[in-house]
């Protein structure tokens, strides 16, 4: 009976203080929707990916070979430790899709005719699988099928080992080896222009002159067994054949990508939360202080009465516990919501047979626990004081707060300060604890403000470097194959051209020591007008008539420094292997790159004067008449149209980035809004006799303001440059754990990056501030006066 | 539970004037808290005149009322309602920031015989002291209307009779119409008037020969 009239108590002193409350549980909610929001797509994204494996047996050793007798397949399951075995072809090819005016090309597996993978088993999404003996069907993975609407029964045209072929999409599928389906060594993903396929071993087979030999390999590992042994064994194995270096997962393209995305979502499942949390539980503190201060009496009262400490105790943590509550179940609504919005987006880059929202049911307890913890850290002191308080000394209005001259007055300033203040330093002064988290929660706003936008302009910049610096063509043309370079002329003279420059890609591997990289070399012609090769010094290079440049990224991975030999095997055609200079290093930011000059590549590869397509200049009121006439040549597979590959991935980049932004800038006006509001609210009703007294005595309401404004514009001008670094801080740790060889994202922290950082948390603030002052208008100037509180 | 009006003042027809010192007498709810708020401008009678060298304090806006207050009262609180983050001669300088024609602090701490704890800050000084600076912050813009509401009810005689003698002083010295509202009898005798109240009304107004000296008042 007496605890339920205590527990009444208890929500009618919550309902007094609701606005605070409700600040506190929505910063502590920030926090736990963040903790929530990470954890769970951890587990997600694990745990689907888990599932997949096991369902689809995703291989844990992958090898890429020349060519081997498919008998070799028998000695690679001899080997200790090897559990399953299965090998297959794996061939770049040459699309032209109908509806697409752009390069297309992909890679094209094989499969079996007469069972099922072994391994890397496919999930077919739509239509039907292959039908055995029939040829010229293939099966298209649904990144590819998706971004150019190809749909079972579709046509396309695909050129294999130079060959053409029509052929008919039997059905769109997916594979666990590409969750994260990209060209090799792109940044982000671009699903029109490259695909991934699947065609019946016998027609690669032939297409490719690998007839009874293989040139890829998966396995299983027994359970157990270790990997490093088993790479070791294949690689020894696999050198006879051309093999290029066994892996494991942990350098399988797709898987890293996944993993990467896992990484960077652990470390905001602890950063944030914690930094959130930490803030929650210092308002938690100074709200149930400010209630303690109030309540002395009453405390002091119930102890009189007989209650014990514990109970007294327990009273004021019930407080503590109902806003954690009240958090838990805001982060936790907030979580699954942004959760599900999240992996919204997650379909556009991860392909799963089904990728859903999964609550991490271990996360909400732990949330609760862990805010608990939190607010009970933050009340702990001031409800063990109040405590320990005799009863007798409890009943005694609280002695007079002391105060001193603040720190920056003894420097000498302190004539010239205001009285007002003044009274807002010596007042920061004298809760320093108060100020350092009402600074430490407008930084964290003003922070986390920083690193979505230094994300965007991360990616702008490589986009611009891309297709400003880099790429000044306004459209490229690439040739079915390597024609003669006489083929230049015929491209001059198309409609509406300005100018013209040719190159020349061509596929190898380029390995220095132990390390190998697959890549596309260009070449150039020695001027370069359209295209351009970026030095380290952001100095347009040279290409030099010999030996090769490589960006900086591909000789760090490699190991390789300027001056040492390269080996170079090239894929396609007479496929030689030679040994190249390393000339030069390139600055680039997504994937890695190789340049040479168009001649000695050609040397290289054993041909003569040979292009493999070019880049234009053209007059933009000729573009469709350029356009229809490239469809009149045979010879074209593909058109690069620079501001539709810009705008395809402005949409898909900046809704992901949008979204990210939406979630942050929410996050940071609440806690600027609620810190704010926390902070002034509390120097409100501790202050409400003082800012009474300067009424009373002829200062007007605005004037009463500016006592409190100025206080919080102290605390403001600390935690906004403060939030700056911490952001600049952020998105340094973020971009550094994102970076990898496929994706470099410069560092790019724009003024308007701050300056909008800066506006957000000045607005909620303000705004916070704005709602706190009109209660002044409600300030009981009689009442305060009568008799202390 | 519904709102029952209560009157807290009802026909009260009064003049002060100009250098007088009036001490309103009354007991608890009486009704003098409520006068002494009506004319200081912190509250606006519901009904009836009241106005202050043509000022109509009755309808006057919020903003006439702080100008009001501003330029023309001194409060003197029974709890003193220092700021306590200012010391005694900040807490004076900051009605002399706003005042139009104000005493220096130091003049204003030295009327009520402070100049030694000139940069004390409240919770350093005593009761008395405290009040007394209360006084300074007062009379320091040289206010036309001094009002002093329970001014020694937290304070032992002896401190009360410095603090009384300090308002004696600035009422002598300044010419300020100086009303105190007091539930002790004793210091009607240093009143020019003194003014019974009871139940909202005004019970009696009766005018002294004499003003007693705050020094020798005793309770």
């Amino acid at each position: 009976m007496v605890s339920s009239l205590l527990d009444r108590k208890l929500w009618r002193d919550l309902r007094r203080m609701a606005g605070q409350a409700t600040a506190v549980s929505l910063v502590m909610g920030c926090g736990l929707a963040m903790m929530i929001m990470t954890r769970s797509l951890i587990y997600s994204l694990e745990s689907t990916r888990q599932e997949y494996y096991e369902a689809n047996r995703f291989a844990e050793v992958f090898a890429l070979l020349k060519r081997a007798p498919n008998s070799v397949a028998a000695r690679v399951a001899e080997i200790p430790g090897v559990a399953a075995v299965q090998v297959g072809i794996s061939e770049q090819v040459t699309l032209d899709i109908p509806s697409l005016d752009e390069p297309a090309s992909g890679n094209v597996r094989s499969l079996r005719d007469n069972a099922p993978p072994e391994l890397n088993r496919l999930f077919l999404r739509a239509g039907r699988w292959l039908t055995p003996g029939n040829r010229r069907e293939v099966l298209v993975g649904e990144a590819f099928a998706d971004a150019n609407h190809l749909q079972p029964g579709d046509a396309i045209a695909m050129l294999l080992n130079g060959k053409r072929q029509e052929l008919r999409v039997a059905g769109i599928v997916l594979s666990p080896e590409y969750i994260f389906e990209s060209r090799p060594g792109a940044a982000l993903p671009d699903n029109r222009t490259y695909g991934i396929f699947w065609m019946p071993y016998k027609e690669l087979a032939s297409a490719f002159d690998l007839d009874g030999a293989f040139n890829s390999l998966a396995l299983t590992l027994a359970p157990g067994a270790s990997e490093r042994p088993v790479i070791a064994a294949i690689d020894r194995l696999l050198t006879p054949y051309g093999g290029r270096g066994a892996f494991g997962r942990a350098d399988h393209p797709s898987h890293i990508r996944v993993s990467d995305e896992i990484r960077v979502l652990h470390i905001l499942s602890i950063g944030f939360p914690v930094v959130f949390l930490g803030v929650a539980a210092f308002m938690t503190n100074a709200v149930l202080s400010r209630l303690l201060a109030m309540q002395r009496e009453q405390i002091a009262i119930l102890k009189a009465f007989g209650f014990t400490n514990r109970q007294v105790v327990v009273h004021y943590l019930k407080f503590a516990f109902v806003m954690v509550a009240a958090a838990t179940v805001l982060g936790g609504g907030g979580g699954v919501v942004l959760g599900h919005q999240l992996v919204g987006m997650y379909h556009r880059f991860f392909r799963f047979p089904s990728l859903e929202f999964r609550l991490d049911h271990v996360a909400l307890p732990l949330a609760f626990v862990v805010s608990a913890g939190a607010a009970v850290a933050g009340v702990f002191s001031a409800v063990r004081r109040a405590a320990r308080l005799p009863p007798a000394e409890a009943m005694r209005p609280e002695p007079p707060a002391s105060y001193r001259p603040a720190l920056v007055e003894r420097t000498g300033v302190g004539r010239l300060l205001s009285h007002t203040f003044r009274i807002a330093v010596r007042n920061l002064e004298r809760r320093p604890v108060q100020a350092i988290f009402t600074v430490a929660g407008l930084a964290l706003a003003t922070g986390i403000l920083i690193v979505p936008n230094a994300f965007r302009d991360g990616v702008a910049q490589v986009m611009d470097f891309q297709w400003d610096t880099v790429q000044r063509q306004d459209l490229s043309v690439g040739l079915v194959e390597p024609d003669s370079a006489r083929i230049r002329h015929l491209f001059a003279q198309l409609p509406g051209v300005r100018t013209v420059e040719p190159f020349r890609s061509a596929f190898v591997r380029i390995g220095f020591g132990p390390r190998r990289r697959q890549l596309g070399i260009q070449g150039f012609p020695a001027k370069l007008m359209l295209n351009r090769v970026i030095g380290s010094s952001s100095q347009e290079m040279v290409l030099p008539p010999e030996g090769l440049v490589i960006s900086a990224k591909l000789a760090e991975v490699l190991g390789a420094k300027v001056g040492d030999d390269l080996e170079v095997e090239a894929l396609e055609g007479k496929r030689p292997v030679r040994t190249v200079r390393l000339a030069g290093l390139a600055e680039d930011f997504s994937g890695v790159a190789a340049y040479m000059n168009i001649s000695a590549l050609n040397r290289l590869l054993d041909e003569g004067d040979v292009i493999t397509g070019a880049s234009f200049t053209i007059d933009e009121a000729h573009r469709g008449e350029f356009l229809r006439a490239l469809k009149g040549i045979p010879r074209v597979s593909w058109v690069a149209i620079k501001e539709s590959l810009r705008e395809n991935f402005r949409q898909t980049t900046a809704a992901s980035i949008g979204l990210i932004q939406m979630i942050y800038l929410v996050f940071a006006t609440v806690v600027a809004f609620g810190v704010v509001y926390n902070n002034s609210r509390i120097s409100l009703a501790e202050r409400a006799r003082e800012l009474a007294t300067l009424r009373v005595i002829g200062f007007s309401r605005r004037e009463v303001g500016a006592v409190l404004v100025t206080e919080l514009v102290i605390l403001a001008l600390i935690a906004v440059p403060l939030g700056l670094l911490l952001g600049t801080g952020f998105a340094t740790v973020i971009l550094r754990e994102v970076n990898t060889e496929t994706v470099r994202l410069p560092l790019v922290l724009t003024a308007s990056n701050y300056a909008f950082a800066v506006m957000v948390v000045t607005v909620a603030s303000t705004l916070s501030a704005l709602v706190v002052l009109r209660k002044l208008s409600h300030l009981n100037l009689i009442g305060v006066l009568k008799a202390p509180e | 539970m519904g709102a029952a009006e209560v009157r807290a003042l009802a026909g009260v027809d009064l003049d002060l004037f100009e250098g007088e010192l009036v001490v309103l007498l009354g007991p608890s709810g009486s009704g003098k808290t409520t006068l002494l708020n009506n004319l200081g401008g912190l509250d606006v009678p519901t009904e009836g005149e009241l106005s202050y060298r043509g000022l109509d304090l009755a309808s006057a806006t919020e903003d006439e009322l702080t100008q009001f207050r501003r330029g023309r009262v001194g409060f003197v609180f029974q709890f003193y309602n220092l700021i306590p983050s200012l010391t005694a001669r900040e807490n004076v300088g900051l009605i002399t920031e706003i005042a139009a024609d104000p005493m220096a602090p130091e003049a204003a701490l030295d009327l009520v015989n402070l100049s030694a704890r000139l940069d004390h800050f409240p919770a350093q000084l005593s009761g008395g002291e405290q009040q007394r600076v209360a006084i300074a912050r007062a009379i320091a813009k040289r206010p036309e209307v001094l009002l002093c509401d329970e001014p020694t009810g937290a304070l032992d005689v002896r401190t009360g009779i410095v603090v009384l003698e300090a308002i004696q002083r600035a009422n002598r010295e300044l010419g300020t119409l100086t009303v105190i509202i007091t539930h002790n009898a004793v210091m009607a005798d240093m009143a020019d008037r003194v003014i019974h109240l009871s139940d909202g009304r005004v019970h009696s107004v009766h005018a002294n020969e004499r003003r007693a000296t705050a020094s020798s008042l005793r309770w």
